[in-house]
């Protein structure tokens, strides 16, 4: 197996996307204004000699590509640098390792939730197609591809949350005191807090997992292989679950791969509905302050997760595919 | 006569389609004697391949089964559970079906498949399971077994992939097998190896046989009886001998006057002109004569019975009897 | 099937765009699809007779269209039907202004995109190769990227320039549509390798038909019924993109959008339920109208889904 040769493959014209993306992140930020003004508006005292200092300081002063390159020379050290203000001025990947977990927590728990629940709904309605169950999961599904996971989540919100005098707390990690906590563990706590928005997140992406498995089943149903599986007798859920799925599961691998990529982008947003301190929530503050170590950290992070992902991607295919495997 | 293995009786299969309902059988009667080959011979779309999933109950949806009878050893196969049923396919009944390139689960290996085929109807362990299926390549010819049944179907020829389906058809011993145009996806000197190996495995087990093709040649080289569809309905049904000597309906004869092998002494090569009719709304009356010689209007208005006319012959024409028709073969 | 006729060309009979379009007669999913956007279509062309204020209407006595009182996060009445927001827009007439916004953006970013995958997939499937080769890997290069927070970015900036983002809905409809393309071509690319390998495009290469003529005369109208549903699609998901923007307050706060109402509504959800409620009924609902037109389309243009 050439895995090493896939991966240096892979890793070649990676690197030439990886630096094009983190400059031009780092000459479009340096667009939006200037950190030091934003730093120090209002406060009449500071002189335009100490904004100067401050500049000096952060290396702002250099011309861009001269701060590019000091940036990336730190970065194969593993140094992500400094934020200017978040967390006061922390290391840019002590910030984003602890909103990493928090991230990943609730991506991993919603993707694996939601392949759990459309997997069996999705082969149920391709084996029943153009029944009622069918019709029924199939517009269920295409209203769940069009609510906005915000609204979904705001809705959730309305209905379910403490804010407005339900069950669970609309957002955040944690309680903020320990009184808080259910029966006074901090576990259960967390898992309290997640409930909420664990579930959104797990309805929404449910529905497009929900009608892929059900297309490409149908598409593999039809094969002849099926065919001739029937034909020997076999049991009608090896036929489908043994034969079927096993096949189905190409496609499905592919658009987790590729969405998870899209999910990781989209996490501002869910995370500034739920509260939810991730690297999305990091990052749009980063953009409000103008943090530019932060921005850059957050997209290198990101980028880099969303090619980790594909390339668990590629592996888990060539697992299953035994086609792909000579290659 | 010897005795009766299958006999399918008024047979009728249709597709409930978004563009209406597809009569792709309708009122099929056929029969098998035991150890004999049955050729079931038609255009494409004349609903053999139909016809042999209606039999084996494994017609794909939309389609139905909505009437008819499938007796087989004394069993009404319409009638039976599902999970009966399932017993049946494959153990003893068998199906080879028509492109072997697709009919092989890509993502298991050759072993996989026929071991979970014996394990699913022979109590017996993985270890026999899999040394079964090797001896079951070697007698489908295939070299180096020990080597193929470690491969995935995307290694294989065509030729190798069909050893393999007729391997697999094999292996719990059935009584009959139905064949679903097993050479025509192959180059034509692996198609002359697959018939061959047909006929010899046929011989050797004593196994009865449903061969469905559109090739008259072929019909002629390996079937003891020929039945003739068309438009989802029976033409004619006989030996091989007097279908082919004799034909007793005008489409048989077209048939045969179209087949190149078999037409060489004529001097042209005919066509049978028209094509295969619509079967959501088929012809009135008898469903050929649009595109028969010798239609008259009796054949617009009726449809005609698929009548007995001895030495075990069937022919579904009105005009059978004036008819002199004449075979492209007879000497 | 081993035509050596253009499929497009209109044969005896009925074309298959008539055949197409009695299947989509048939579906009353697609039909309900099509009722939704042209309800929806309907408003934004008369937005201004039906939402009974202007657009961002702040009563003051210098505002003579604009009556009423201050009166910010009011539930609803019968002066506004949808209650106001905290800047006492009227929510009702905010919501209509939106429809307009959500096709500006709807359509604009999915031409931009539609364009870019169309001369893309094209190429990449029609010259094969080192062509293919490349393009193909710059789809993959696009896919990577994290494109929403490049958008994020982009409108920062231009925030700089501007203290009210004006001009943020052009530039969203250009980022979403430059960075929308991808999975498109990708689908259009597969679909031009199975329409070339079709006889009659062999057949008109061997009569000398120059590779302009072939793709735009020949393959295009072939993958048409394919570039017609992602387009539907791809309106949906454009629309779903900007309100996701406007939501994290990144967009222009000078046009009425649905994904503003919610940036407003926001921070009072807990007192003001319908500021966020009927926007987001109506953004679902145009985005439910377009997947199920895009959805019935396919159904109906796909000959592979035909039975």
């Amino acid at each position: 197996m050439s895995m090493t040769k896939y991966l240096i493959r892979r890793a070649l014209y990676l690197v030439p996307v990886f630096f094009g993306i983190t400059f031009l992140v780092f000459s479009i930020e340096r667009l939006a204004g200037d950190p030091v003004k934003l730093l120090t508006a209002g406060q009449t005292r500071v002189t335009e000699e100490q904004r100067q200092l401050l500049r000096q300081y952060f290396g702002l002063d250099k011309p861009v590509y001269q701060q590019y390159l000091l940036w990336l020379s730190e970065l194969f050290t593993g140094n992500l640098g400094y934020a200017y203000t978040t967390g006061g001025g922390a290391p840019v990947s002590t910030l984003i390792g602890q909103r990493a977990v928090a991230t990943l927590e609730l991506q991993l728990l919603g993707l694996a939730f939601s392949l759990l629940i459309a997997i069996p709904i999705g082969v149920m309605s391709a084996k029943r197609r153009y029944s009622k169950l069918d019709l029924a999961v199939t517009n269920t599904s295409l209203v769940g591809t069009s609510i906005p996971i915000f609204f979904l989540g705001i809705m959730a919100i309305l209905v379910l949350s403490a804010k407005t005098g339900g069950l669970f707390p609309y957002g955040g990690l944690e309680s903020i005191s320990p009184n808080q906590y259910p029966y006074g563990s901090a576990i259960l706590d967390q898992l309290w807090h997640l409930v909420l928005p664990t579930s959104v997140y797990t309805f929404a992406i449910l529905a497009p997992v929900v009608l892929l498995v059900r297309s490409s089943m149908l598409e593999v149903l039809r094969q002849d292989f099926i065919l001739a599986a029937r034909a020997s007798g076999l049991k009608e859920s090896t036929v489908i679950y043994k034969h079927g799925l096993r096949n189905a599961l190409l496609p499905l691998l592919t658009y987790v791969g590729l969405y998870f990529g899209g999910l990781l982008t989209g996490a501002p947003i869910t995370e500034t509905v739920f509260n939810w301190p991730g690297v999305g929530r990091l990052f749009v503050q980063a953009i409000n302050n103008l943090d530019f170590p932060v921005i850059q950290g957050v997209v290198v992070v990101i980028t880099l997760m969303t090619l980790v992902a594909n390339v668990i991607t590629d592996i888990a295919y060539a697992y299953i595919d035994p086609r792909i495997r000579l290659e | 006569m010897s005795e009766t293995l299958l006999s399918v009786e008024g047979l009728r299969t249709y597709f409930y389609t978004y563009a209406g309902v597809v009569k792709a059988v309708d009122g099929i009667t056929l029969q098998v004697n035991k150890g004999e080959t049955l050729g079931l011979v038609g255009e494409s779309g004349s609903g053999k391949t139909v016809t042999a999933q209606s039999i084996m109950r494994i017609v794909p949806t939309p389609g139905k089964t909505i009437e008819g009878t499938v007796k087989f050893e004394e069993r009404n196969l319409l009638r039976l559970k599902e999970s009966e049923m399932q017993h049946i396919r494959g153990k003893e009944i068998a199906y080879i079906p028509q492109d072997p390139t697709t009919t092989l689960d890509p993502v298991y290996s050759v072993g996989d498949q026929l071991v979970e085929v014996i394990m699913r109807h022979q109590p017996v362990s993985k270890r026999y399971a899999l040394a079964k299926a090797i001896e079951l390549l070697h007698s489908v010819g295939i070299a180096d077994p020990e080597i193929r049944i470690n491969q995935y179907p995307h290694e294989l020829s065509g030729g190798t992939k069909q050893r393999i389906a007729i391997a697999r058809a094999l292996s719990c011993e059935p009584i009959l097998i139905l064949a679903d145009e097993p050479t025509t996806a192959l180059d034509v000197t692996i198609q002359a190896q697959i018939l061959e190996l047909l006929k010899d495995l046929k011989q050797k087990l004593n196994v009865a046989m449903v061969l469905i093709t559109h090739d008259m040649g072929i019909v002629a080289d390996t079937c003891d009886r020929v039945t003739v569809l068309y438009a989802g309905q029976v033409c004619e049904t006989g030996t091989t001998e007097q279908v082919f000597e004799n034909p007793k309906h005008p489409y048989t004869e077209a048939l045969l006057s179209s087949v190149p092998s078999l037409a060489l002494r004529k001097e042209t090569l005919s066509v049978i002109p028209g094509s295969v009719p619509n079967l959501i709304h088929p012809p009135s009356g008898c469903r050929f004569h649009p595109r028969c010689a010798y239609s008259r209007q009796v054949c617009i208005d009726k449809d005609p019975e698929l009548e007995p006319i001895g030495e075990g012959r069937f022919v579904h024409c009105h005009r059978w009897k004036e008819l002199d028709l004449k075979s492209a073969v007879a000497s | 099937m081993a035509s050596r006729e253009n499929p497009t060309q209109q044969r005896e009979g009925v074309g298959q765009w008539a055949l197409a379009w009695r299947r989509f007669k048939k579906n009353p999913a697609a039909i309900a699809g099509l009722i939704i956007v042209g309800f929806f279509a309907f408003l934004a062309a008369f937005d201004r007779l039906v939402a009974p204020y202007p657009p961002n209407c702040v009563p003051t006595p210098f505002n003579p269209f604009c009556t009423g009182q201050y009166s910010p996060l009011q539930p609803p009445s019968l002066a506004h039907p949808f209650g106001t927001d905290s800047n006492s827009y009227d929510v009702y007439s905010q919501v209509i202004y939106g429809c307009r916004a959500a096709f500006y953006i709807g359509f604009g970013a999915t031409a931009v995109a539609m364009i870019v995958s169309v001369l893309i997939g094209l190429a990449a499937g029609y010259f094969g190769g080192n062509t293919d080769n490349l393009l193909m890997r710059l789809t993959e290069v696009f896919l990577v990227l994290p494109f929403f927070l490049i958008l994020l970015l982009f409108l920062k900036v231009l925030y700089y320039f501007s203290n009210t983002g004006a001009g943020g809905l052009e530039i969203e409809i250009l980022i979403i549509g430059l960075f929308s393309w991808p999975g498109n071509a990708r689908i259009l690319r597969s679909e031009v390798l199975r329409v070339r390998g079709l006889e009659f495009i062999e057949a008109s290469r061997q009569i000398g038909a120059s590779a302009n003529r072939i793709l735009f005369r020949h393959i295009l109208p072939n993958v048409l019924h394919v570039l017609i549903v992602l387009t539907t699609l791809q309106i949906a998901a454009s629309v779903l993109i900007e309100a996701g923007v406007s939501f994290l307050g990144f967009g222009d706060q000078t046009v009425a959008t649905w994904g503003l109402e919610f940036y407003y509504g926001f921070n009072y959800i807990s007192d003001a339920w319908w500021v966020e409620t009927f926007p987001g009924i109506f953004l679902t609902l145009l985005v439910m109208g377009f997947n199920l037109l895009g959805n019935g389309l396919r159904d109906a243009l796909d000959p592979r889904l035909r039975e």
